[in-house]
Protein backbone atom coordinates (compact mmCIF):
# COMPACT_ATOMS: atom_id res chain seq x y z
CA UNK A 1 0.00 0.00 0.00
CA UNK A 2 1.43 3.64 -0.82
CA UNK A 3 1.02 6.32 0.92
CA UNK A 4 2.27 10.19 1.55
CA UNK A 5 3.49 10.55 4.64
CA UNK A 6 4.42 14.15 5.58
CA UNK A 7 6.57 15.06 8.43
CA UNK A 8 6.53 18.88 9.56
CA UNK A 9 6.96 21.83 8.94
CA UNK A 10 8.32 21.33 12.10
CA UNK A 11 11.27 18.76 13.00
CA UNK A 12 10.01 16.36 15.56
CA UNK A 13 13.65 16.91 17.27
CA UNK A 14 14.88 20.02 16.14
CA UNK A 15 12.19 22.58 16.93
CA UNK A 16 12.90 23.90 13.20
CA UNK A 17 10.95 24.39 10.77
CA UNK A 18 11.22 21.91 7.56
CA UNK A 19 8.87 20.06 5.61
CA UNK A 20 9.16 16.63 4.01
CA UNK A 21 6.91 14.34 2.35
CA UNK A 22 7.78 11.30 2.22
CA UNK A 23 6.45 8.94 -0.68
CA UNK A 24 6.43 5.44 1.01
CA UNK A 25 5.26 1.72 -0.07
CA UNK A 26 3.96 -0.04 3.59
CA UNK A 27 6.61 0.90 6.63
CA UNK A 28 9.48 1.79 3.29
CA UNK A 29 10.38 5.40 2.03
CA UNK A 30 10.78 5.15 -1.98
CA UNK A 31 10.99 9.35 -2.48
CA UNK A 32 10.73 12.04 -0.86
CA UNK A 33 10.68 15.71 -0.71
CA UNK A 34 12.11 19.16 1.39
CA UNK A 35 10.27 22.05 1.72
CA UNK A 36 12.11 24.97 3.45
CA UNK A 37 11.53 29.10 3.70
CA UNK A 38 9.74 28.54 6.59
CA UNK A 39 12.16 30.52 8.17
CA UNK A 40 13.08 33.20 5.59
CA UNK A 41 13.51 36.55 7.63
CA UNK A 42 15.02 38.80 4.82
CA UNK A 43 18.33 39.08 6.38
CA UNK A 44 20.35 39.78 3.04
CA UNK A 45 17.96 42.65 2.45
CA UNK A 46 18.18 43.97 6.19
CA UNK A 47 21.70 44.36 5.18
CA UNK A 48 21.19 46.34 2.47
CA UNK A 49 20.84 49.25 5.04
CA UNK A 50 22.82 48.99 7.39
CA UNK A 51 26.53 49.62 7.94
CA UNK A 52 29.56 46.86 8.40
CA UNK A 53 29.26 47.07 12.28
CA UNK A 54 25.83 46.94 12.34
CA UNK A 55 25.87 43.84 9.95
CA UNK A 56 27.96 41.78 11.98
CA UNK A 57 25.40 42.22 14.66
CA UNK A 58 22.56 41.24 11.86
CA UNK A 59 24.32 38.24 10.79
CA UNK A 60 25.38 36.67 14.10
CA UNK A 61 22.06 36.41 14.40
CA UNK A 62 21.20 34.47 11.46
CA UNK A 63 22.17 30.93 13.18
CA UNK A 64 22.22 30.81 17.22
CA UNK A 65 24.55 27.31 16.77
CA UNK A 66 27.42 29.40 14.22
CA UNK A 67 26.83 32.87 14.66
CA UNK A 68 30.37 33.58 15.07
CA UNK A 69 30.86 31.99 11.70
CA UNK A 70 28.75 34.45 9.77
CA UNK A 71 30.15 37.14 11.84
CA UNK A 72 34.09 35.98 11.33
CA UNK A 73 32.99 35.04 7.16
CA UNK A 74 31.29 38.98 6.44
CA UNK A 75 34.08 40.54 8.45
CA UNK A 76 36.71 38.89 6.00
CA UNK A 77 34.56 39.51 2.90
CA UNK A 78 34.45 43.51 4.27
CA UNK A 79 38.35 42.95 5.15
CA UNK A 80 38.97 42.08 1.76
CA UNK A 81 37.29 44.64 -0.37
CA UNK A 82 39.25 47.42 1.72
CA UNK A 83 42.47 45.67 1.75
CA UNK A 84 42.83 45.02 5.83
CA UNK A 85 45.21 43.16 7.13
CA UNK A 86 44.19 41.47 10.50
CA UNK A 87 46.40 41.39 13.40
CA UNK A 88 48.13 38.27 13.85
CA UNK A 89 46.51 37.91 18.02
CA UNK A 90 43.38 39.08 16.42
CA UNK A 91 43.62 36.17 13.68
CA UNK A 92 44.29 33.54 16.67
CA UNK A 93 41.65 34.92 18.90
CA UNK A 94 39.23 34.71 15.99
CA UNK A 95 40.18 30.73 15.90
CA UNK A 96 39.72 30.05 19.40
CA UNK A 97 36.39 31.18 19.05
CA UNK A 98 35.85 29.67 15.87
CA UNK A 99 37.38 26.16 17.29
CA UNK A 100 35.09 26.36 20.49
CA UNK A 101 32.07 27.30 18.55
CA UNK A 102 32.42 24.11 16.78
CA UNK A 103 32.94 21.89 19.82
CA UNK A 104 29.94 23.12 21.13
CA UNK A 105 27.83 22.90 17.75
CA UNK A 106 29.29 19.12 17.41
CA UNK A 107 28.59 18.16 21.05
CA UNK A 108 24.88 19.85 20.73
CA UNK A 109 24.01 17.58 17.22
CA UNK A 110 25.89 14.46 18.95
CA UNK A 111 23.55 14.50 22.25
CA UNK A 112 20.38 15.24 19.62
CA UNK A 113 21.02 12.32 17.65
CA UNK A 114 21.23 10.07 21.17
CA UNK A 115 18.01 11.17 21.99
CA UNK A 116 16.23 10.87 18.29
CA UNK A 117 17.47 7.31 18.69
CA UNK A 118 16.21 7.00 22.23
CA UNK A 119 19.42 6.91 23.64
CA UNK A 120 18.69 10.12 25.95
CA UNK A 121 20.84 8.78 28.90
CA UNK A 122 23.47 9.29 26.62
CA UNK A 123 21.76 12.72 25.38
CA UNK A 124 21.88 14.25 28.64
CA UNK A 125 25.74 13.16 29.34
CA UNK A 126 26.48 15.10 26.16
CA UNK A 127 24.72 18.21 26.84
CA UNK A 128 26.29 17.87 30.64
CA UNK A 129 29.50 17.89 28.92
CA UNK A 130 29.12 20.95 26.24
CA UNK A 131 28.05 23.00 29.64
CA UNK A 132 32.04 23.11 29.83
CA UNK A 133 32.61 24.89 26.49
CA UNK A 134 29.72 27.06 27.01
CA UNK A 135 30.87 28.15 30.28
CA UNK A 136 34.65 28.64 28.62
CA UNK A 137 33.07 30.73 25.72
CA UNK A 138 30.50 32.93 28.02
CA UNK A 139 33.90 33.42 30.43
CA UNK A 140 35.80 34.26 26.74
CA UNK A 141 33.14 36.57 25.01
CA UNK A 142 30.47 37.52 27.80
CA UNK A 143 27.82 35.49 26.07
CA UNK A 144 26.63 31.92 25.71
CA UNK A 145 24.97 32.50 22.12
CA UNK A 146 25.95 35.71 20.21
CA UNK A 147 29.55 36.12 21.54
CA UNK A 148 30.07 39.38 19.50
CA UNK A 149 33.72 38.91 18.81
CA UNK A 150 34.06 40.07 15.68
CA UNK A 151 34.82 43.71 14.35
CA UNK A 152 36.19 44.92 10.97
CA UNK A 153 39.91 44.58 11.31
CA UNK A 154 40.05 42.17 14.28
CA UNK A 155 38.47 40.72 17.46
CA UNK A 156 36.54 42.52 20.12
CA UNK A 157 38.07 40.59 23.41
CA UNK A 158 41.42 39.62 24.47
CA UNK A 159 42.41 36.96 25.91
CA UNK A 160 44.51 38.03 29.33
CA UNK A 161 47.13 35.33 31.20
CA UNK A 162 44.22 34.17 33.42
CA UNK A 163 41.95 33.19 30.81
CA UNK A 164 44.68 31.37 28.46
CA UNK A 165 45.52 29.22 31.37
CA UNK A 166 42.06 28.54 32.27
CA UNK A 167 41.60 27.84 28.78
CA UNK A 168 44.69 25.14 28.41
CA UNK A 169 43.48 23.57 32.00
CA UNK A 170 39.89 23.34 30.06
CA UNK A 171 41.36 21.78 26.92
CA UNK A 172 42.50 19.14 29.37
CA UNK A 173 39.63 18.90 31.24
CA UNK A 174 37.69 17.96 28.06
CA UNK A 175 39.43 15.25 26.86
CA UNK A 176 38.60 12.58 28.89
CA UNK A 177 34.76 13.52 29.08
CA UNK A 178 35.09 13.50 25.12
CA UNK A 179 37.42 9.79 25.41
CA UNK A 180 33.80 8.65 26.92
CA UNK A 181 31.48 9.76 24.82
CA UNK A 182 33.85 8.53 21.53
CA UNK A 183 34.26 5.03 23.31
CA UNK A 184 30.15 4.92 23.61
CA UNK A 185 29.59 6.21 20.57
CA UNK A 186 31.83 3.44 18.78
CA UNK A 187 31.09 0.59 21.06
CA UNK A 188 27.50 1.10 22.39
CA UNK A 189 24.95 -1.36 20.39
CA UNK A 190 21.97 0.47 20.42
CA UNK A 191 23.67 3.62 18.68
CA UNK A 192 25.22 1.20 16.43
CA UNK A 193 21.64 -0.67 15.29
CA UNK A 194 20.09 2.73 14.69
CA UNK A 195 22.56 3.90 13.10
CA UNK A 196 24.79 1.53 10.88
CA UNK A 197 23.58 1.29 7.11
CA UNK A 198 20.81 4.26 7.61
CA UNK A 199 20.38 7.39 5.42
CA UNK A 200 23.70 6.20 3.25
CA UNK A 201 24.96 8.86 0.90
CA UNK A 202 27.35 7.61 -1.47
CA UNK A 203 31.14 9.37 -2.11
CA UNK A 204 29.78 10.13 -5.97
CA UNK A 205 26.37 11.46 -4.88
CA UNK A 206 27.90 13.47 -2.11
CA UNK A 207 30.23 15.28 -4.75
CA UNK A 208 27.29 15.73 -7.84
CA UNK A 209 25.48 17.68 -4.91
CA UNK A 210 28.23 19.29 -3.85
CA UNK A 211 27.69 17.96 0.11
CA UNK A 212 30.06 19.87 2.65
CA UNK A 213 31.53 20.09 6.09
CA UNK A 214 31.03 17.14 8.16
CA UNK A 215 28.11 15.47 6.08
CA UNK A 216 30.52 15.49 2.86
CA UNK A 217 33.72 13.99 4.94
CA UNK A 218 31.66 11.53 6.00
CA UNK A 219 30.76 9.97 2.74
CA UNK A 220 34.31 10.19 1.55
CA UNK A 221 34.95 13.41 0.43
CA UNK A 222 37.76 14.86 1.57
CA UNK A 223 37.13 18.68 1.94
CA UNK A 224 38.04 21.58 4.88
CA UNK A 225 38.23 24.96 3.91
CA UNK A 226 40.44 25.12 6.83
CA UNK A 227 42.56 22.79 5.18
CA UNK A 228 42.21 23.62 1.56
CA UNK A 229 42.03 27.32 1.27
CA UNK A 230 43.83 28.71 4.78
CA UNK A 231 42.69 31.99 6.03
CA UNK A 232 42.60 33.48 9.35
CA UNK A 233 46.20 31.94 10.25
CA UNK A 234 44.58 28.46 9.95
CA UNK A 235 48.01 27.27 8.00
CA UNK A 236 49.93 28.07 11.54
CA UNK A 237 48.09 25.37 13.40
CA UNK A 238 48.59 21.51 12.71
CA UNK A 239 45.52 19.39 12.36
CA UNK A 240 44.08 15.97 10.27
CA UNK A 241 40.94 16.54 8.42
CA UNK A 242 38.55 13.03 9.76
CA UNK A 243 37.26 10.91 6.68
CA UNK A 244 35.11 7.99 6.74
CA UNK A 245 33.71 6.04 3.80
CA UNK A 246 30.32 4.71 4.45
CA UNK A 247 28.37 7.81 4.34
CA UNK A 248 25.84 6.87 6.81
CA UNK A 249 24.39 8.48 10.19
CA UNK A 250 26.99 6.48 12.48
CA UNK A 251 29.90 7.49 10.15
CA UNK A 252 28.27 11.13 10.41
CA UNK A 253 28.22 10.54 14.04
CA UNK A 254 31.95 9.66 14.16
CA UNK A 255 33.18 12.65 12.20
CA UNK A 256 32.22 15.07 13.94
CA UNK A 257 33.29 13.25 17.28
CA UNK A 258 37.08 12.60 15.56
CA UNK A 259 36.97 16.82 14.83
CA UNK A 260 36.47 17.49 18.05
CA UNK A 261 39.89 16.70 19.39
CA UNK A 262 41.00 18.46 16.20
CA UNK A 263 39.72 21.41 17.62
CA UNK A 264 40.72 20.89 20.72
CA UNK A 265 44.15 20.72 19.28
CA UNK A 266 43.71 23.70 17.49
CA UNK A 267 42.67 25.50 20.87
CA UNK A 268 45.43 24.55 22.07
CA UNK A 269 48.55 25.84 19.56
CA UNK A 270 46.31 28.52 19.12
CA UNK A 271 47.29 29.78 23.08
CA UNK A 272 50.55 27.95 23.52
CA UNK A 273 51.52 30.35 20.38
CA UNK A 274 49.22 33.56 21.06
CA UNK A 275 51.56 36.36 19.36
CA UNK A 276 51.51 39.32 21.24
CA UNK A 277 50.33 42.74 19.57
CA UNK A 278 46.72 44.68 19.14
CA UNK A 279 43.74 42.61 18.57
CA UNK A 280 42.40 44.42 16.28
CA UNK A 281 42.83 48.12 14.31
CA UNK A 282 40.34 49.62 16.69
CA UNK A 283 36.57 50.07 17.04
CA UNK A 284 35.85 52.38 14.41
CA UNK A 285 32.96 52.57 11.87
CA UNK A 286 34.28 51.62 8.14
CA UNK A 287 33.66 52.84 4.82
CA UNK A 288 33.13 49.70 2.60
CA UNK A 289 35.02 50.41 -0.73
CA UNK A 290 33.59 49.95 -4.04
CA UNK A 291 34.15 46.30 -4.76
CA UNK A 292 32.93 42.60 -4.60
CA UNK A 293 34.55 39.92 -2.39
CA UNK A 294 33.66 36.21 -1.82
CA UNK A 295 34.74 34.60 1.63
CA UNK A 296 34.89 31.12 2.79
CA UNK A 297 34.73 29.23 6.21
CA UNK A 298 34.95 25.85 7.28
CA UNK A 299 31.64 26.31 9.73
CA UNK A 300 30.78 23.85 12.24
CA UNK A 301 28.38 22.68 9.89
CA UNK A 302 30.81 22.72 6.61
CA UNK A 303 31.10 25.36 4.20
CA UNK A 304 30.07 29.28 5.12
CA UNK A 305 30.15 31.35 2.40
CA UNK A 306 29.16 34.79 2.47
CA UNK A 307 29.36 37.71 -0.72
CA UNK A 308 29.17 41.57 0.08
CA UNK A 309 29.30 44.16 -2.32
CA UNK A 310 30.86 47.60 -1.30
CA UNK A 311 29.74 50.93 -2.66
CA UNK A 312 31.62 52.84 -1.35
CA UNK A 313 29.38 54.17 1.33
CA UNK A 314 29.33 53.02 5.11
CA UNK A 315 26.97 50.71 4.04
CA UNK A 316 26.60 47.45 2.46
CA UNK A 317 25.53 47.16 -1.33
CA UNK A 318 24.72 43.90 -1.09
CA UNK A 319 25.15 40.81 1.43
CA UNK A 320 24.60 37.27 0.26
CA UNK A 321 24.79 34.55 2.87
CA UNK A 322 25.28 30.79 1.90
CA UNK A 323 24.97 28.75 4.57
CA UNK A 324 25.97 24.50 4.33
CA UNK A 325 22.44 23.43 4.86
CA UNK A 326 21.99 25.22 1.60
CA UNK A 327 24.37 22.61 0.21
CA UNK A 328 23.11 19.11 2.51
CA UNK A 329 19.71 19.92 2.68
CA UNK A 330 18.80 18.61 -0.88
CA UNK A 331 21.11 15.74 -0.18
CA UNK A 332 18.22 14.42 2.50
CA UNK A 333 15.86 13.01 -0.20
CA UNK A 334 18.62 10.94 -1.56
CA UNK A 335 19.51 9.31 2.02
CA UNK A 336 15.67 8.60 2.97
CA UNK A 337 15.05 6.25 -0.22
CA UNK A 338 14.63 2.92 0.68
CA UNK A 339 14.64 3.56 4.78
CA UNK A 340 11.84 3.41 6.66
CA UNK A 341 9.39 6.20 8.22
CA UNK A 342 10.92 5.76 11.51
CA UNK A 343 14.12 6.71 10.58
CA UNK A 344 13.50 9.88 9.09
CA UNK A 345 13.50 12.10 11.57
CA UNK A 346 17.23 10.66 11.95
CA UNK A 347 18.21 10.96 9.14
CA UNK A 348 17.06 14.59 8.38
CA UNK A 349 18.54 15.57 11.40
CA UNK A 350 21.84 13.85 10.91
CA UNK A 351 23.13 16.44 8.38
CA UNK A 352 23.23 18.76 11.40
CA UNK A 353 20.88 20.78 9.63
CA UNK A 354 20.14 24.51 10.26
CA UNK A 355 16.68 25.85 9.05
CA UNK A 356 17.20 29.28 10.44
CA UNK A 357 20.25 29.43 8.27
CA UNK A 358 19.52 27.95 5.55
CA UNK A 359 15.84 30.31 5.28
CA UNK A 360 17.98 33.67 6.50
CA UNK B 1 43.27 36.44 3.21
CA UNK B 2 41.71 33.90 0.13
CA UNK B 3 41.82 34.53 -3.25
CA UNK B 4 39.27 36.12 -5.35
CA UNK B 5 40.16 36.05 -8.84
CA UNK B 6 37.02 37.78 -11.05
CA UNK B 7 36.94 37.05 -14.71
CA UNK B 8 33.68 38.37 -17.11
CA UNK B 9 32.05 35.28 -18.97
CA UNK B 10 29.60 35.15 -21.81
CA UNK B 11 26.16 32.95 -22.06
CA UNK B 12 27.38 30.63 -24.16
CA UNK B 13 30.56 29.68 -21.76
CA UNK B 14 28.19 29.04 -19.08
CA UNK B 15 27.92 25.14 -19.26
CA UNK B 16 30.62 24.85 -20.68
CA UNK B 17 32.84 26.15 -18.35
CA UNK B 18 30.50 24.30 -15.38
CA UNK B 19 31.36 21.06 -17.24
CA UNK B 20 34.82 21.95 -16.96
CA UNK B 21 35.25 22.48 -13.45
CA UNK B 22 33.29 19.71 -12.76
CA UNK B 23 35.71 17.22 -14.39
CA UNK B 24 38.54 19.38 -13.33
CA UNK B 25 36.79 18.42 -9.36
CA UNK B 26 36.35 21.55 -8.44
CA UNK B 27 33.19 22.42 -6.08
CA UNK B 28 30.74 25.30 -7.13
CA UNK B 29 30.41 27.38 -3.80
CA UNK B 30 27.49 29.57 -5.09
CA UNK B 31 25.99 31.47 -7.52
CA UNK B 32 25.48 35.01 -6.35
CA UNK B 33 23.53 38.02 -7.49
CA UNK B 34 23.07 41.29 -7.34
CA UNK B 35 21.53 44.28 -8.74
CA UNK B 36 24.61 47.24 -10.11
CA UNK B 37 25.00 50.62 -9.52
CA UNK B 38 22.95 50.67 -12.86
CA UNK B 39 20.53 48.42 -11.52
CA UNK B 40 21.43 45.96 -13.77
CA UNK B 41 21.75 42.26 -12.90
CA UNK B 42 25.14 41.05 -12.09
CA UNK B 43 25.20 37.00 -11.95
CA UNK B 44 28.23 35.01 -10.98
CA UNK B 45 29.30 31.64 -10.68
CA UNK B 46 31.86 31.22 -8.07
CA UNK B 47 34.05 27.96 -8.49
CA UNK B 48 36.60 26.77 -5.35
CA UNK B 49 39.72 26.17 -7.43
CA UNK B 50 41.27 26.15 -4.27
CA UNK B 51 43.00 27.85 -2.28
CA UNK B 52 41.43 30.46 -4.58
CA UNK B 53 37.85 31.11 -5.88
CA UNK B 54 37.23 31.57 -9.50
CA UNK B 55 34.26 33.78 -9.89
CA UNK B 56 32.95 34.30 -13.52
CA UNK B 57 30.55 37.42 -13.83
CA UNK B 58 27.54 38.06 -16.44
CA UNK B 59 26.07 41.87 -16.35
CA UNK B 60 22.77 42.36 -17.87
CA UNK B 61 20.70 39.17 -18.70
CA UNK B 62 18.02 37.57 -17.27
CA UNK B 63 17.75 34.75 -18.84
CA UNK B 64 20.53 32.73 -18.33
CA UNK B 65 21.54 28.77 -19.32
CA UNK B 66 20.99 26.16 -15.58
CA UNK B 67 23.93 24.05 -14.99
CA UNK B 68 21.45 21.63 -13.21
CA UNK B 69 22.50 18.97 -15.39
CA UNK B 70 26.60 19.40 -14.17
CA UNK B 71 25.79 20.27 -10.52
CA UNK B 72 22.62 18.89 -9.56
CA UNK B 73 20.85 20.93 -6.65
CA UNK B 74 23.89 22.39 -5.75
CA UNK B 75 23.33 24.49 -8.92
CA UNK B 76 19.40 24.29 -9.08
CA UNK B 77 18.99 25.11 -5.46
CA UNK B 78 20.89 29.17 -5.88
CA UNK B 79 19.50 29.14 -9.39
CA UNK B 80 15.62 28.90 -8.26
CA UNK B 81 16.79 31.00 -5.83
CA UNK B 82 17.67 33.85 -7.93
CA UNK B 83 15.08 33.49 -9.83
CA UNK B 84 12.17 34.17 -6.85
CA UNK B 85 14.80 37.22 -5.79
CA UNK B 86 15.26 38.65 -8.97
CA UNK B 87 13.11 37.25 -11.72
CA UNK B 88 16.17 35.72 -14.14
CA UNK B 89 14.95 33.09 -15.76
CA UNK B 90 17.44 29.55 -16.19
CA UNK B 91 16.76 27.67 -19.80
CA UNK B 92 15.94 24.30 -18.23
CA UNK B 93 15.64 24.82 -14.97
CA UNK B 94 12.46 23.12 -13.01
CA UNK B 95 10.70 26.35 -11.33
CA UNK B 96 7.06 23.46 -10.49
CA UNK B 97 8.68 24.21 -6.91
CA UNK B 98 8.89 27.32 -4.46
CA UNK B 99 12.00 27.54 -3.01
CA UNK B 100 11.59 30.07 -0.55
CA UNK B 101 9.27 32.47 -1.06
CA UNK B 102 5.52 30.97 -0.52
CA UNK B 103 2.91 30.83 -3.58
CA UNK B 104 0.89 33.54 -2.05
CA UNK B 105 3.66 35.45 -1.69
CA UNK B 106 3.86 36.09 -5.95
CA UNK B 107 3.85 39.76 -5.77
CA UNK B 108 7.19 39.62 -4.44
CA UNK B 109 8.89 38.27 -7.36
CA UNK B 110 11.79 39.76 -8.42
CA UNK B 111 12.38 41.88 -5.54
CA UNK B 112 14.36 40.77 -3.59
CA UNK B 113 17.14 43.30 -3.57
CA UNK B 114 15.46 46.79 -4.38
CA UNK B 115 17.72 49.99 -4.44
CA UNK B 116 17.61 51.76 -1.40
CA UNK B 117 16.54 55.12 -1.70
CA UNK B 118 19.00 57.39 0.65
CA UNK B 119 17.20 58.50 3.69
CA UNK B 120 17.69 62.41 2.87
CA UNK B 121 16.33 61.42 -0.49
CA UNK B 122 13.45 59.79 1.42
CA UNK B 123 12.69 62.71 3.44
CA UNK B 124 12.78 65.51 0.96
CA UNK B 125 10.21 62.92 -1.58
CA UNK B 126 8.23 62.54 1.37
CA UNK B 127 8.02 66.65 1.87
CA UNK B 128 7.18 66.68 -1.38
CA UNK B 129 4.02 64.39 -1.35
CA UNK B 130 2.67 66.38 1.85
CA UNK B 131 3.09 69.64 -0.29
CA UNK B 132 1.29 68.19 -2.68
CA UNK B 133 -1.41 67.35 -0.44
Amino acid sequence: MSYIVPIGPYHPALEEPIHAKLYTEGEVIRDAEVYVGYNHRGIEKLATERNAIQTLVLVERVCGICSHSHAMTYAMCVEAINGTEVPKRGQYIRVITAELERLHSHFLWMGIACHIIGHDSMFMHIWDERELVMDLLERMTGNRVNYAMITIGGARRDIDDDLRRDLLAACDKLKAPLDRIVDIVLNDKTIAMRTKGVGVLKTEDALRMGAVGPHARASGVDVDVRRDAPYSSYDDFEFKVPVCQNGDVFDRVVVRALECYESISIIRQALENLPEGPINLGNKLVKIKEGVAVARHEAPRGQLSHMVVGNGTLNNHRVSVHVPSYKNTPTVPFMLRNNTVADAGLIIASIDPCFSCLDR
Amino acid sequence: MQEYKVFPIAKDQIVPLAERMRKQGHALVMIHGYLNKEGLLDVSWDYAVDPAIESYHIVGEMSLPSIGEVYDTAATWPERELNELFGVSFEGLDMSQRLFLPEDMLEEQGKGQIMVTPLSELVQNMAKTKEDE
